[in-house]
């Protein structure tokens, strides 16, 4: 499919790079609004209490208090993400069930009024047992987070396909490996803020949010109201990563007050606050064990999990089957076996963090890959490629894959990382390893469950022809996608990107669009706006056929010019078409709309993990390591991608930095570390250790020539999937390096100087002996 | 983040300063750079009725050197005005080197070498290598003026021996015999991390033999922690491998760490064994860096 195009393909500049180097771009948190207050949520300072009482009298007495609210304000339908499970409410009643849980919430004249509110609320608690142990959570005489949900089990998944059991039967080699997975927080650089405001009973919302749609959604459901009558939208968003797709404390809570004041509320969250109402990566236990034949071949395997949810679900339950719905991705095998309990504690909800559900067991699978080939005396690369998913293969849990170019990733981060060179020749300390990722180009199915489409999108073209809008419900929270999307609008018109506006998501002017998670906008959005654009086209060259007395089928236009292929004298420019067309035949509109087709199987849980099309990935690492400190230095990382066609080279390799960026630091330096009362010890940046751009190592970022069948123009996604090796890939190169394996995360330097330290006092005794 | 309510003065000197914290009731704070303190009262550990700036003492602000005292540094010079002095590269490179290694440019560019010393923290970058320089302070109050050695002045985690109405105005490096020093530090990230353990060392090496050593251990114990077995087991000792090695574990018996969020005491103890060996053999075999 070599053709060429004239603006997709190409590193056209962020449409809104100017605004944001220049300082002049607006966050919700900058906005301001006449008459604007104030707010802020007061939590719970216990892992798991009983609320006894709530007096608020002294707070509402201060001067500059316009309003003080409890659950006694509020509605007292729960909510969530996970319909299958709403167990939220906007302010505990009886019981607060992690440090960090909403309470009360205050709006004022001025921020400093509102901190000093919130001291003067005074609640009384009685502290209670708290279950700060996932691992042992479901034990007999635990405390209870939930009262309805027994053993603390939030969700339980048992799936088998195949015959696991003959397989495992039969192998060659079975063994298992149990790795531990931490608790991560995405740490987006924007702190979560909304505003809300009403007028008469319209309320308008701008939020910090992946998704406006979404919020949207819940909002008009927690609070009774006609979809239609609630508006939310976003100005720029700094960074989202999964933690910003589903409502908080501040939609909810800002709603009531500004309901009650009848004023603008403008609430937000601080650094710590953030890491408090969470929503990042669940720690879990991970247990695999897989059946081989003596080439490697893998033959079976069995998932048996255990997660940490948290105190509420989120969108915790597609977490716990996203763990191993991915696992059967880049390698193919027949006789699969998921085992997981996702389990309540008193700490702060896990929901979808970059590469939702599938990093840390994409992480102890291919863990557990390099042992197995280290049984066999197999290199860790001829192993994957022996096992290497192919195009046009079903997995085993009835996922349908089209494009995939999973061997030739693997082959080609062999060659541009001196794979065979550097195993040959070892360097004493130094490590390489690979891994290999997989994830959905957005999602099979919504959330919460609807008919309607996923993705619409309109273009107007402005009347006089000299410019044209997109509208789009996509969102871009960073990564670039109104540049992507006005990209491909122009493509499909046959237009000038630097001619193209946008106005994205927006729920009163931009339509329906589900927004920015599963890595859906660039294939599913793109696709809405790529017919949207295919319209426009049409009636442009019915038009110019008209004008120009050629035939529409013998016209086209490229670049903002329409000719005939048959005569070379016959043009005439979009601009001056267009103005025609508003002349004679009014607005000037084109429309598109997305929707899947049915996807997957029909056991429970099918629809998790089910996708149009999924990206592949292969990462190679290599690291130094420090034996007397076990301080890790990265050389190098090589990524090599089968992401399909690539809409915009500079933000595709973007996002891969980008994942590296966030996967390095879960592999190594991040952790969520919480005291012996369920206190969060780290909520900062200094000691939550996001790496800094002194950190980061030389990458090579590749990728394959790919087209995928069903995406518009071959696309698919890379945003996420390239966060599923890293962690792997890290705990590989360590292995590599050091000749034992740190089973846990992240690979800290104390973790890495203890294993080499142990295997010392290993070897020596073995020498005493 | 909540910043509690405090009246803020500046006074236009020394003299004025000094007498406004003798005179100002309630709990008073001397401000600085402020990134200890604004962080402190924004988490809600320090909440003092006022803030005294010391923003308008200039001369404070000065790196020089005067013959008969040594390298003079004002207390007010920021991390970054110590990594660019061409004075101090000159003759204590190892001191600008450790206000490198300090923080992020954001920190470096405010927070002050006076702030660093008077915050009195354990892991604290500047004061273990001003230390082992045998490095002293002056401190002004309304009835007069003091100088003590550096070691004497932090007495425990956030404890010096400041009184109420002193200022830090000076730190001053003696000139010395020494022949080599440096600083290492240890922390998980190249950028903006705090010291897991860090060692300093000053050495003074005549014809292949240590004459003098100095060792200063940084975050594991309650102050910056003079090893003193370990400098006494290197006086008089030819420079050797073995010598090293010697003080090297002789410095992790002498630290007092403690098991933390960044590491175990364990680990710690370790690395400063690691470290004591790299630093002394650095500053043995490269001079003053
Ligand atoms: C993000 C971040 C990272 C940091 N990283 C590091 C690091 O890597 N290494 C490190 O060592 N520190 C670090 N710090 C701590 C801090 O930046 C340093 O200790 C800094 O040197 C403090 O200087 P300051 O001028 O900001 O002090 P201030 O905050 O103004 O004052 C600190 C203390 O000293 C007192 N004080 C200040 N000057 C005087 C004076 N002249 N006379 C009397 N009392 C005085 C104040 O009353 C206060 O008690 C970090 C801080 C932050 C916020």
């Amino acid at each position: 499919m070599s053709k060429n195009y004239n603006v997709i393909g190409q590193s056209k500049p962020k449409i809104d790079g100017p605004e944001k180097v220049t300082g002049g771009a607006k966050y919700t948190g900058d906005l301001k609004f006449p008459n604007m207050l104030h707010g802020k949520i007061l939590t719970s300072p216990h892992a798991h209490a009983r609320i006894i009482s709530i007096d608020t009298s002294e707070a509402e007495k201060l001067p500059g208090v316009k309003a003080v609210i409890t659950h006694k304000d509020v509605p007292t339908l729960k909510y969530g993400l996970s319909p299958a499970r709403w167990d939220e409410n906007i302010f505990c009643s009886e019981k607060t069930r992690f440090v960090g849980d909403k309470v009360a919430a205050v709006a004022c004249l001025d921020e400093e009024t509102c901190y000093k509110a919130l001291k003067l609320i005074k609640v009384e608690y009685e502290v209670l047992p708290a279950v700060l142990d996932f691992l042992t959570a479901m034990d007999e005489g635990q405390p209870q987070v939930h009262e309805e949900y027994a053993k603390n089990i939030n969700t339980e998944i048992h799936q088998e396909f195949g015959d696991c059991a003959k397989a495992f039967a039969e192998a060659y080699h079975v063994r298992t490996d149990t790795f531990i997975g931490q608790r991560t927080y995405q740490c987006p650089i924007e702190p979560h803020s909304a505003i809300s405001m009403w007028d008469g009973g319209k309320l308008t919302i701008y939020s910090s949010t992946q998704s406006p749609h979404y919020f949207q959604h819940y909002i008009a459901r927690e609070f009774g109201m006609d979809i239609g009558d609630v508006r939310v939208l976003k100005t720029f968003v700094g960074g989202g990563f999964g933690g910003k797709l589903e409502p908080t404390g501040l939609e909810f809570a800002g709603v009531v007050l500004a309901k009650l004041t009848s004023r603008p509320v403008r609430m937000f969250y601080d650094r710590a606050e953030m890491f408090a109402h969470n929503r990042g990566r669940h720690a879990q236990q991970m247990e695999i064990t897989t059946g081989v034949d003596k080439d490697g071949k893998i033959l079976v395997a069995h998932a048996n999990f255990k997660m940490d949810g948290g105190a509420y679900t989120s969108l915790g339950i597609a977490s716990a089957y996203y763990a191993g719905a991915l696992l059967p991705m880049t390698y193919e095998f027949d006789n699969f076996k998921f085992d997981m309990f996702r389990v309540y504690t008193n700490l702060p909800a896990c929901g979808a963090q970059r590469g939702h559900g599938a990093p840390q067991p994409k992480y102890a699978f291919e863990s557990h890959l390099d042992n197995v080939a280290k049984d066999l005396g197999i290199d860790p690369m001829d192993i994957r490629i022996r096992n290497a998913r192919r195009a046009d293969t079903v997995t085993p849990n009835d996922f349908k894959i089209n494009s995939c170019h999973m061997k030739e990733c693997l082959e080609r981060a062999r060659i541009i990382s001196g794979w065979d060179e550097k195993k040959k020749n070892k360097v004493p300390g130094r490590g390489i390893g690979v891994s290999t990722g997989s994830f959905v180009t957005g999602a099979g199915y919504p959330i919460y469950r609807t008919d309607m489409p996923h993705a619409s999108a309109f273009i107007r073209v402005n009347e006089d022809g000299t410019a044209a809008t997109l509208y789009t419900g996509s969102v871009d929270i960073g990564q670039g996608s109104d540049t992507v999307m006005c990209q491909m609008a122009a493509e499909a018109m046959g237009y000038r990107y630097e001619q193209m506006k946008i106005v994205a998501s927006d729920t009163e002017t931009t339509p329906l669009d589900f927004g920015a998670y599963a890595s859906r906008q660039t294939y599913m959005s793109g696709t809405a706006v790529k017919l949207a654009g295919e319209e426009v086209k049409k009636q442009i060259l019915d038009m110019a056929s008209f004008m120009l007395s050629v035939p529409p089928e013998d016209l086209d236009c490229e670049d903002g010019i329409i000719f005939s292929k048959s005569r070379e004298d016959k043009s005439v420019s979009f601009q001056e078409v267009a103005r025609k067309h508003f002349v004679l035949r009014g607005p000037l509109l084109g429309k598109g709309v997305y929707t899947p087709p049915k996807l997957g199987g029909t056991f429970k849980g099918a629809a998790v993990g089910t996708s149009p099309a999924y990206s592949f990935g292969a990462q190679i690492g290599e690291v130094q390591i420090d034996a007397e400190t076990g301080e890790i230095s990265v050389l190098g990382i090589w990524d090599v991608h089968d992401c399909g066609k690539v809409i915009n080279p500079r933000l595709l390799h973007g996002q891969v930095h980008g994942a590296l960026f966030m996967g390095m630091g879960e592999s190594v330096w991040e952790e969520v570390l919480f005291d012996d009362k369920g206190k969060i010890i780290n909520p900062e940046l200094a000691n939550y250790k996001m790496l800094t751009a002194m950190d980061m190592p030389p990458i090579e970022s590749e990728v394959i020539d790919s087209y995928e069948p069903t995406g518009p123009w071959g696309a698919k996604e890379v945003g996420e999937g390239s966060t599923n090796p890293t962690l792997g890939m890290f705990s590989n190169a360590i292995f590599d390096a050091m000749g034992v394996r740190v089973n846990s995360l992240p690979l800290t330097y104390e973790k890495v100087w203890r294993a080499l330290k142990e295997k010392r006092e290993r070897e020596e005794a073995g020498e005493g002996a | 983040m909540y910043m509690p309510d405090y009246e803020y003065h500046a006074p236009g000197n020394l003299a004025e300063a000094c007498a406004l914290l003798g005179e100002l009731g309630g709990k008073v704070t001397v401000l600085a750079g402020g990134s200890d303190v604004l962080h402190k009262m924004k988490i809600g550990s320090l909440a003092p009725d006022h803030l005294v700036s010391l923003k308008n003492l200039k001369e404070l602000r000065e790196i020089r050197y005067e013959q008969g005292r040594g390298v003079v540094i004002g207390a007010l010079v920021t991390h970054d005005g110590i990594y660019r002095s061409q004075l101090l590269q000159e003759h204590f490179l190892s001191l600008p080197m450790a206000a490198h290694t300090m923080a992020n440019t954001q920190i470096t560019n405010i927070g002050t070498i006076g702030g660093n010393i008077v915050n009195g923290s354990p892991l604290a970058d500047l004061p273990p290598i001003l230390v082992a320089l045998g490095a002293s302070v002056k401190l002004v109050g309304r009835s007069g003026e003091r100088v003590l050695p550096l070691e004497e002045f932090i007495v425990g985690p956030g404890k010096t021996v400041i009184a109420q109405d002193e200022i830090l105005t000076e730190i001053v490096i003696p000139d010395q015999a020494t022949t080599g020093s440096t600083y290492k530090k240890f922390g998980l990230r190249k950028s903006g991390a705090l010291a897991v353990v860090s060692v300093a060392a000053a050495v003074t090496v005549e014809g292949g033999t240590i004459t003098d050593a100095r060792i200063v251990l940084g975050a594991v114990a309650p102050v910056p922690l003079r090893a003193k077995s370990a400098e006494a087991s290197l006086k008089g000792k030819k420079v050797s491998d073995a010598a090293i090695e010697e003080a090297a574990a002789a410095a992790a018996a002498d630290s007092r760490p403690i098991s933390d969020l960044r590491g175990s005491d364990e680990y710690r103890r370790e690395l400063v064994r690691v470290f004591t060996k790299r630093a002394l053999r650095k500053a043995i075999d490269e001079g003053h860096v």
